[in-house]
């Protein structure tokens, strides 16, 4: 009997190892999104599963930006395993550095509800968009080279990046002269294209090692043999959660004095330069959901995920701060932005947001010097939004 | 001299950095060849309220600057880049 033990406890691992079907969860909205936005599906999955007022399932997978344009436009459907994030009822000990669960697509499969890019869609096709998807524009992402802990590097120049990349070993530019040790991704991706726009290399021209994904880039830096010589780029979101073992360059950038970080420092996590344009590499991300030929969301739980996701007002009110969920994976929503650019690695422009976030978005990500206010402390200026004297 | 150079060649580029906002998305472009600019390190930070590209990533500012004066090699003798290898 004693024998049996062991293969019966097989038998039920394997049974739980199997994926269940994902139209079986409660309120699925299917998404594909950036591999970027891994972290940020997580909390906001996390968050919308246990939403009281309107709970959702975030159904998704990750991709690059340009087939997740491709597959809402062309409604090409998603098959195989997707994965989602537990409530808490079903598990309460999930936090987002664990993994998300697996379930299947349905038999035929089934076109995202949602699509994301995270960055300017015309970067990937000049094709416009469909008129049965709705476009709208959510929290900024900077993009950054990063390198191992263990390199002396802090710095990298809009002209060495053209060199090492454009040129790569031939570039000359030391440390990061060897083609092994510079980790890209493939030319679909959001990360390889937006800095292709920033350091005037074109995507098919980069040399290094592609990888399909962020965490294989993430990966390869954390086991370099050749830590000083090592690069790679990623999407600060990614590299953000990591700085125990990877370390964010600061980059100048063409006609630019100093070179600088997202943040004010290495060490802080403001995104002041992201915010005020002293750090140039950056997109927006675009949400896309399927509207009628009446201009109407086809899929309501849809829309509202996307319009909680850009911050707009939705009805029902949710019963957490999806800016919480933007702020804490280091996004910056677009009304805490003080720049704005209309194409990829385009010039930038001073931007002023209609109801402005900065003090209540600052308070979340470091400390903010804004007055605080309330129903009974007037503001001596501005506005009193959030619980804070915002400009505007 | 430096500047008028890079001025003209944008003009021939017709990319223009004008404040209208009427630039022209560029796609899968071939890298400009740059002009010559200061050397970053002794350029002062822009001190006025900025409005331009140009202005704005160059504002002063009391973040962390980190000033690299390395030259690659490859430039050329102008401070232009050269054209990418096929």
């Amino acid at each position: 009997m004693r024998g049996w033990i062991p293969i019966l406890l097989l038998i039920a691992m394997a049974r739980a190892a199997e994926a269940a079907p994902c139209d079986q969860l409660p309120n699925p909205v299917y998404l594909q999104v950036g591999d970027t936005q891994l972290n940020f599906m997580k909390r906001l999955g996390r968050a919308l599963r246990d939403n009281a007022p309107r709970p959702v399932t975030l159904v998704f997978i990750t991709s690059g930006s340009c087939p997740n344009i491709q597959a809402i436009y062309t409604r090409v459907p998603i098959t195989g395993n997707m994965q989602y994030i537990p409530s808490i009822a079903e598990s309460s000990a999930w936090t987002p550095s664990s993994p998300t669960l697996t379930c299947t697509a349905p038999t035929a499969g089934v076109v995202p509800d949602v699509a994301n890019s995270a960055l300017f869609n015309s970067a990937c096709t000049t094709e416009a968009p469909p008129a049965t998807v709705k476009l709208q524009q959510g929290a900024v992402q900077a993009y950054v080279m990063a390198v191992p802990v263990a390199s002396s590097q802090v710095a990298i120049t809009y002209e060495e990046a053209y060199f090492v990349f454009g040129f790569g070993a031939a570039g000359m530019i030391a440390p990061w002269i060897d083609e092994a040790q510079m980790f890209i991704r493939t030319v679909t991706k959001s990360t390889l294209l937006a800095w292709s726009a920033n350091i005037s290399v074109p995507a098919d021209k980069w040399k290094g090692m592609r990888l399909d994904g962020s965490s294989m880039v993430v990966s390869a830096l954390q086991t370099s043999t050749s830590a000083e010589k090592a690069i790679g780029i990623l999407g600060v979101e990614v590299a953000d959660n990591l700085r125990a073992s990877l370390r964010i360059l600061a980059y100048r950038a063409k006609g630019q004095r100093a070179a600088y970080y997202p943040d004010s420092t290495s060490t802080a996590r403001d995104k002041k330069n992201l915010r005020d344009g002293h750090y140039t590499v950056w997109s927006p991300t675009i949400w896309m959901d399927t509207i009628d030929g009446s201009g109407n969301p086809v899929k309501p739980d849809a829309r509202y995920v996307v319009d909680l996701i850009v911050g707009k007002t939705v009805t029902p009110a949710p019963s957490f701060s999806p800016l919480q969920s933007v702020a804490a994976v280091g996004l910056v929503p677009d009304c805490a932005m003080g720049v704005t650019r209309s194409f990829e690695g385009g010039p930038l422009s001073i931007y002023k947001p209609a109801q402005s976030c900065v003090c209540k978005y600052e308070s979340l990500v470091q400390s903010t010097t804004c007055q605080s206010c309330s129903a009974t402390q007037a503001c001596a200026s501005g506005t009193c939004r959030d619980g804070f004297c915002e400009v505007q | 001299m430096k500047r008028m150079i890079f001025t003209l060649a944008l003009m021939a580029l017709g990319a223009g950095c004008g404040d209208d906002g009427a630039q022209q998305p560029v796609h899968d472009a071939q890298p400009v060849v740059d002009s010559a600019v200061d050397t970053p390190s002794t350029t002062p930070c822009f001190a006025g309220t900025p409005t331009t590209h140009e202005q704005i990533i160059n504002a002063c500012t009391n973040a962390e600057e980190i000033f690299k004066d390395t030259r690659p090699s490859l430039l050329n003798a102008d401070g232009s880049l050269p054209p990418l290898p096929p």
